[in-house]
């Protein structure tokens, strides 16, 4: 077990700054993950699945930490919410960590297919979709850090756009599937690799909505569109 | 065929949802008062320890009173059972109001007796009289005029068992109360003031003497009553009040900082100095 922390104010910034480390390096998997798939390149999605190991271990070093601290510092009111956010923040990292693994291995499959890539019919979305998805979680680890409850709604705008963007690259492969259907194997990995870039939004969402509850205490999880603080 | 949800079935599952996960609040808001503290002040001579306090305490709830030492939450504590009366040099504003009566505890036209009657109080250290286990509990309903050796018996049995004890001390009733360890002659402390039915229980930092067990036991005890008497507790102890209590109120300098249902106080507390006082980065 751990030395005690000297203080809960250093326990809470060493756990958060973990919690920090990790989204940067989240995020730099999902933009290799991207680079390799739309590039070719074996080296950058090789690096991906071998960083994949790197995202566990602070999966698992926060959630010792988190685990600590609610069983020796008792934290409550904003800390207490900060611990129990970030374990939640931590598994969506870890997902997100998940989808990078998953779109460079569709890129390892589609560089060793031979013939047309199916997914160039695409490239512009997944392009703009991992773009996007990156920011997202930028901005969401950012808010984090400053414990900014507003980024959220730039977060959830964004999400929202990634969703639309997904069904209309979806539209554009049904075409290419259509015209040239022996590429069905790489018509499906691009589906796999667009859905993985949607999930992302998704996740980064769901950092962006943790932030708000540790600022605030609302919870904005299951907050209709309307007048909701995400929406 | 399976039948098809009515239209607004989802959102009436929803708002039946809402309403159990608000429950405790909503529960909370439903209870009715059983005293209020209004523009309440006390000065020890010219020094003032509570300033315009407002509060109201809820019926068969316990309400924890938190603040550092000397914020006045033992002061505030002892206004309701009029202990300061024994103290020279001391005086109250404003008033304390017990309902249904709606008598003011405070007044100098209500007599100090009588509200101590009606109003018990439990300690921070165990304080038995130097009598058996059973006279202990016997004492006040004695005082109260209370003859028949059989309801005497009947009524200290009761408090016993409410009291959590009556299984550890019914072989040994005539013991003294000074033969127990502190955690049971607190228990017994706490069978005595229950003994006389009080409207209000008081319990001035009741387990700062006692041993993780014993505290337990005396938390566990607290829970129980919770429903049957008015609670009114301080604690020095943040997790104590946030397990055993409904509401707390938080002290300062005399004054109330904030006041609130102990799960919103302890997970998203309105004031800075709330939140700084219970994340212990007070001062």
């Amino acid at each position: 077990m751990a030395e005690p922390a000297a203080s809960l104010d250093v326990a809470m910034s060493s756990l958060r700054l973990k919690v920090l480390e990790m989204g940067g390096l989240v995020v730099d998997q999902v933009t290799t993950a991207v680079h390799a798939l739309l590039d070719y390149d074996r080296e950058a999605a090789e690096l991906v699945l071998a960083r994949e190991r790197q995202i566990n271990a602070y999966d698992t070093a926060i959630e010792a930490a988190g685990f600590e601290l609610l069983a020796r510092r008792a934290p409550v009111a904003t800390d207490l919410r900060a611990v129990l956010a970030m374990a939640h923040v931590v598994t969506d990292l870890e997902r997100v960590g998940d989808e990078a693994k998953r779109i460079a291995r569709f890129a390892l499959a589609t560089m060793a297919r031979p013939g047309f890539d199916p997914s160039v019919a695409v490239h512009r979305h997944l392009r703009h979709m991992a773009h996007q998805s990156a920011r997202m979680l930028r901005i969401a680890i950012d808010a984090l850090d400053n414990s900014d409850a507003t980024a959220a709604h730039d977060v959830a705008r964004m999400d929202r756009e990634i969703d639309r963007e997904f069904e209309a690259a979806l539209r554009e492969l049904l075409t290419v599937a259509m015209e040239g259907p022996g590429q069905l194997r790489g018509t499906i990995d691009t589906v796999f690799a667009l859905k993985s870039l949607e999930r992302i939004g998704d996740h980064a969402k769901n950092v962006a909505e943790r932030v708000v509850f540790i600022v605030s205490g609302e919870d904005v999880r299951y907050s209709r569109p309307g007048p909701g603080p995400l929406s | 065929m399976a039948a098809s949800p009515s239209p607004g079935a989802g959102r009436i599952e929803t708002e039946r949802l809402k309403v159990a996960v608000h429950g405790e609040r909503a529960a909370a808001a439903a209870t009715s008062v059983k005293a209020r503290a209004s523009n309440l002040s006390f000065y020890y001579g010219n020094v003032q320890a509570l300033k315009n306090l407002d509060i109201e305490i809820s019926d068969k709830r316990v309400t924890a009173l938190i603040g550092p030492s000397g914020c006045g939450k033992s002061t505030f504590l002892r206004c309701f059972n009029r202990m300061h009366d024994l103290t020279p040099m001391t005086r109250y504003e404003g008033s304390i109001r017990l309902f249904p009566d709606d008598i003011d505890l405070i007044s100098k036209d209500v007599d100090p007796i009588e509200v101590r009657m009606r109003i018990g109080m439990v300690f921070q250290k165990p304080n038995p009289f130097p009598k058996s286990i059973f006279e202990n509990v016997a004492y006040g309903l004695r005082v109260r005029g209370m003859r028949s050796k059989a309801q005497i018996e009947e009524h200290v049995e009761k408090a016993l068992r409410e009291a959590a004890i009556w299984d550890e001390v019914k072989d040994r009733l005539h013991t003294s109360g000074l033969s127990l360890s502190g955690g049971q002659q607190q228990r017994v402390c706490i069978a005595r003031a229950l003994a006389t039915n009080p409207e209000i229980l008081l319990f001035d930092e009741p387990t700062s003497a006692l041993d993780p067990i014993a505290t337990a036991r005396i938390e566990e005890l607290i829970t129980a009553l919770r429903g049957r008497v008015t609670v009114l507790i301080v604690t020095h102890n943040m997790q104590q009040a946030a397990r055993v209590s409904d509401y707390t109120a938080f002290m300062y300098l005399g004054e109330l900082v904030e006041f609130d249902v102990t799960s919103k106080l302890f997970t998203n507390p309105a004031k800075k100095a709330t939140e700084d006082y219970i994340t212990g980065r007070y001062g």
